[in-house]
C-alpha cells in the first residue's frame, strides 16, 4: 500500500452559535422583530448568544485500510466530526482531504418511509445513501437474503416489527460499497445476535476487502476488535491518535470512560463469604461503560464463599441520583457450598430515563445479612445513540421509567 | 490519482453542478418515486384527485369571467381560464412545495452528504406529474368546444418551462430562508393567493392593462408569471394573447433574473443548511 494517507485533516474546528435568549423564539421573523425592539429600546443591543467550541483543532491522518476507532465521552464532539467529515456540515476553519467514494452511516434506514414497501424502501435508502439503481439492482437479492424479510418485500415498512425494519435498513448500508465507511453507533440497535452478525459484516468489509473505516462507538470492545487505530476526543479537542490499544488503554485510565467493571472493596470481617466484582454488560456479555437508553443490560457479580452457607439469598438494588430506591431484587435462597459463584441480575423489563444510578449488593444466610455494598458500583444510562431509532421511547424525559403502559380506549355511550 | 479527490474546507456557499446532478440521478428519480407514491397511498380514487383541484377552479372562475367579459364566447372564455388556472396552478404548487421540500426533508441530509439542489428538484418533477395528468381536462375542453389548434402549439413546452422556472426560482429564495425562518410557511399562501389577482388567470393581460392607468403597466409586467402565461395562451389560441410585445420580454426577464437570485442565494447557504434547521 502506498504511504499517501487517504483522509488527511487539518485544524478541524467547529463553531457552534447558542443562543441563550430563550423567552422569545428567535427563529420565526416576529422573533427577530421583537429581539430587535427590544434590543433598540435598551439601546444596549448585547448579542445574547454564546459560542461553543464543539471541535478545536483536529488534526490527523488515516492511511488506506485503516480502521479508526473514535472515542470520548458523549459531547467530546465524535457526532460533530463524523458530520464534517461526511459533508454533512462544514467546519468553521480547517480542511479535510479525501481521496474514494466516502459513505456515512450516521444512523440505519435514513429517509426510510413507513408508507412504501420493503422493495422500495430497499431502492430509496440505496440511492440517498449514493448507490446508482444499477448498483442496488445488483446488490437486490443480497440485501434482501441479509435481511431476513423476503416475505414481507411487497409490505409497506410500517408494518414490520422493529427488528425487521432495523435489519432491512442495516442490510441497504452493509452492501455499499464505498472506499471510505463511516459508521455511527448503529449497532447500538437490534438484539445481541444481529448486533455481532452486524459486527461480522464490519469486520469482513474492512479485513478481507480493505476499506478505511471510521468507527464511533462507547462500546470498547467492539472498538478493540474491529479497529486497528483510535482517536481519543476529549471536550472537542484531540486527546491522542494512534494505536487502538493505546488509546482505549488511555481513554479508560483517565477515568472519563466511566467503568464497567468495579472491584468491591473487602470486608473487615469475613463470615461466610464475600462479592468481590461486579461487571455491568450488555445481554450478549459485552461491558458496557454507558447503557444506552432503552437497552437491556445485566449486572453479573462474582462472589466467594468460604464455607457452605445455607438459605443463601443475594440482593441487588438500583438507586438513582437522587437517593431514591428503583427496585431489589432478591435470588432464591439457596443452600451452597464454598467456591466461587457468579450470580446475574438482568434488567429486561424496566426502561430507566438517562442519567447515574448507583447500585446496593447484599448477601445474607439464613435472614441474616453478611455483606453489604453500596455507593461503589454506577450505572449510567446515556442516550448516546439516536433515540429516535428506538422505537419505544418517545421521550426520554418524560419520567423516571420509561415502559408505556398498555392503554384502552372505549366509548361508552 | 486516478480517484475522486474530495477537498471539504471551511468556505462557506458551493456551486451549482451538472456532474454531482447527473451523479445522483437514481436519487432524483427515488425522491420523486417515494413522494408521488406516498401522496395516493391508501387513496381510494388514488391519481383522480389530481384532477379535482384544477377541475373546480375552472368551473368556478370560468363561470365568472364568462359573466363579467362578455366580448367573448363562453366556450372561449372558459378555455382561456383553464389554460391559465393550469398554468397557474402548476407555478403555485411548484413554489409552495419548493419552498417546503428543504424543511421537509432535512431528516435526510442531517444524516447523509448528497446534493441538497436534489430535493427541490425532484419537487417539481412530482409537480410536473400532476401538471400533465391535468392537462387532460384542457385537451378534452378543447375537443368539446372543437377549439382548431395553430402552429404556435409547439411553443407550448417553452411556456410550461417558463412557469418551472419561475416556482423553481421564486421557491429556492424561500427555500432557503425558510431553513432559518418558518414564517415563509404562512407567507408563500398569501403570495399565491395574492399573486393570483395580479396575474392574468381570470382575465387577460389586455383586461387589465385597459384599466390600469400607463403608469403602472410595466410594474403589471414585473410579475413573470405574465409571461408565461399570455405566452401559453399564445401557443394555444394564437391572436393577441400577448399584449406588448416589450412588456412580455420584461416579464421574461424577470423570470431569469429570478431564477438567478433563486440559485444563487440557496447556494450561498446550501452547505450550513444541517446548523440551522
Amino acid at each position: 500500500m502506498s504511504n499517501n494517507p487517504i483522509i488527511k485533516a487539518e485544524g478541524l474546528s467547529k463553531k457552534y452559535i447558542l443562543n441563550k435568549n430563550t423567552s422569545v423564539p428567535s427563529d420565526t421573523l416576529y422573533g427577530n422583530i421583537i429581539t430587535g425592539v427590544k434590543g433598540l429600546r435598551s439601546l444596549t443591543r448585547k448579542k445574547e448568544t454564546e459560542e461553543f467550541m464543539a471541535l478545536q483543532d483536529i488534526s490527523f491522518e488515516v492511511n488506506r485500510g485503516d480502521r479508526v476507532g473514535v472515542i470520548g465521552r458523549n459531547g467530546a464532539g465524535k457526532s460533530t466530526l463524523l458530520k464534517i467529515l461526511s459533508r454533512i456540515t462544514p467546519p468553521t476553519s480547517g480542511r479535510i482531504e479525501y481521496i474514494g467514494r466516502m459513505a456515512s452511516l450516521l444512523e440505519v434506514g435514513t429517509g426510510f418511509h413507513g408508507d412504501l414497501s420493503g422493495r422500495e424502501n430497499i431502492y430509496l435508502n440505496g440511492s440517498i445513501l449514493g448507490m446508482s439503481r444499477h448498483e442496488i439492482d445488483k446488490k437486490f437479492d443480497e440485501i434482501v437474503a441479509f435481511s431476513e424479510v423476503e416475505k414481507f418485500l411487497d409490505t409497506p415498512v410500517k408494518r414490520y416489527s422493529s427488528g425487521m425494519y432495523v435489519r432491512l435498513a442495516f442490510a441497504v448500508a452493509a452492501h455499499l460499497e464505498p472506499e471510505i465507511l463511516i459508521v455511527d453507533e448503529v449497532l447500538a440497535v437490534g438484539d445481541a445476535a444481529f448486533q455481532k452478525k452486524c459486527l461480522g459484516k464490519m469486520n469482513d468489509v474492512s479485513k478481507s476487502e480493505g476499506r478505511t473505516i471510521l468507527f464511533v462507538s462507547h462500546n470498547m470492545q467492539a472498538i478493540q476488535k474491529l479497529c486497528n487505530k483510535g482517536l481519543y476526543l476529549n471536550k472537542g479537542k484531540m486527546h491522542s491518535f494512534g494505536e487502538i490499544n493505546d488509546i482505549v488503554g488511555h481513554y479508560l485510565q483517565s477515568g472519563e470512560a466511566g467503568q464497567s467493571e468495579f472491584k468491591l472493596p473487602i470486608p473487615e470481617e469475613i463470615t461466610h463469604g464475600y462479592a468481590h466484582t461486579v461487571f455491568i454488560e450488555d445481554m450478549a456479555g459485552n461491558s458496557l461503560v454507558e447503557i444506552p437508553v432503552g437497552d437491556n443490560w445485566r449486572a453479573k457479580v462474582l462472589f466467594k464463599l468460604n464455607k457452605p452457607t445455607n438459605h443463601f439469598i443475594m440482593g441487588f438494588g438500583l438507586v438513582s441520583s437522587f437517593e431514591q430506591p428503583i427496585r431489589t431484587s432478591w435470588s432464591a435462597p439457596e443452600d451452597l457450598t464454598a467456591g466461587d459463584y457468579e450470580m446475574i441480575f438482568n434488567n429486561d423489563d424496566l426502561m430507566l430515563t438517562t442519567g447515574v444510578y448507583t447500585v446496593v449488593v447484599g448477601l445474607s444466610s439464613e435472614q441474616r445479612a453478611f455483606q453489604y455494598v453500596d455507593n461503589v458500583v454506577s450505572i449510567s444510562i446515556s442516550d448516546a445513540g439516536d433515540t429516535s431509532q428506538n422505537k419505544r421511547i418517545v421521550n426520554t424525559q418524560s419520567g423516571l421509567i420509561l415502559n408505556p403502559m398498555s392503554v384502552n380506549l372505549k366509548k361508552i355511550n | 490519482m486516478n480517484k475522486d479527490k474530495v477537498i471539504i474546507d471551511s468556505h462557506l456557499g458551493s456551486f451549482f453542478s451538472f456532474k454531482e446532478i447527473i451523479r445522483y440521478k437514481s436519487l432524483l428519480n427515488n425522491l420523486a418515486k417515494r413522494d408521488f407514491l406516498v401522496r395516493y397511498k391508501q387513496a381510494f380514487a388514488g391519481i383522480m384527485w389530481a384532477l379535482v383541484k384544477p377541475l373546480i377552479s375552472i368551473l368556478i372562475f370560468g363561470y365568472i369571467a364568462s359573466k363579467i367579459n362578455s366580448t367573448e364566447t363562453t366556450a372561449l372564455n372558459f378555455l382561456y381560464v383553464a389554460s391559465a388556472i393550469l398554468l397557474w396552478q402548476l407555478f403555485s404548487t411548484i413554489f409552495n412545495e419548493v419552498s417546503n421540500s428543504i424543511v421537509g426533508n432535512a431528516n435526510l441530509f442531517s444524516k447523509v452528504y448528497f446534493p441538497k439542489i436534489i430535493i427541490p428538484l425532484s419537487t417539481i418533477l412530482v409537480c410536473l406529474v400532476d401538471f400533465f395528468i391535468s392537462l387532460i381536462i384542457l385537451i378534452i375542453l378543447f375537443i368539446v368546444a372543437g377549439q382548431p389548434v395553430h402552429w404556435q402549439i409547439i411553443l407550448a413546452p417553452v411556456f410550461i418551462l417558463l412557469t418551472v422556472i419561475n416556482g423553481f426560482g421564486i421557491g429556492l429564495y424561500f427555500a432557503t430562508i425558510n431553513v432559518k425562518f418558518r414564517d415563509v410557511k404562512f407567507i408563500v399562501p398569501v403570495i399565491i393567493q395574492f399573486g393570483m389577482y395580479i396575474s392574468p388567470v381570470i382575465f387577460s393581460t389586455t383586461y387589465y392593462m385597459e384599466r390600469l392607468p400607463t403608469w403602472v403597466h410595466w410594474l403589471f409586467c414585473l410579475n413573470p408569471m405574465v409571461g408565461a402565461i399570455d405566452g401559453f395562451k399564445y401557443s394555444l389560441f394564437g391572436g393577441n394573447a400577448i399584449y406588448d410585445l416589450n412588456y412580455f420580454i420584461l416579464s421574461i426577464g424577470v423570470s431569469f433574473l429570478f431564477l438567478c437570485i433563486g440559485i444563487k442565494y440557496f447556494f450561498k447557504f446550501e452547505r450550513s443548511f444541517v446548523d440551522y434547521i
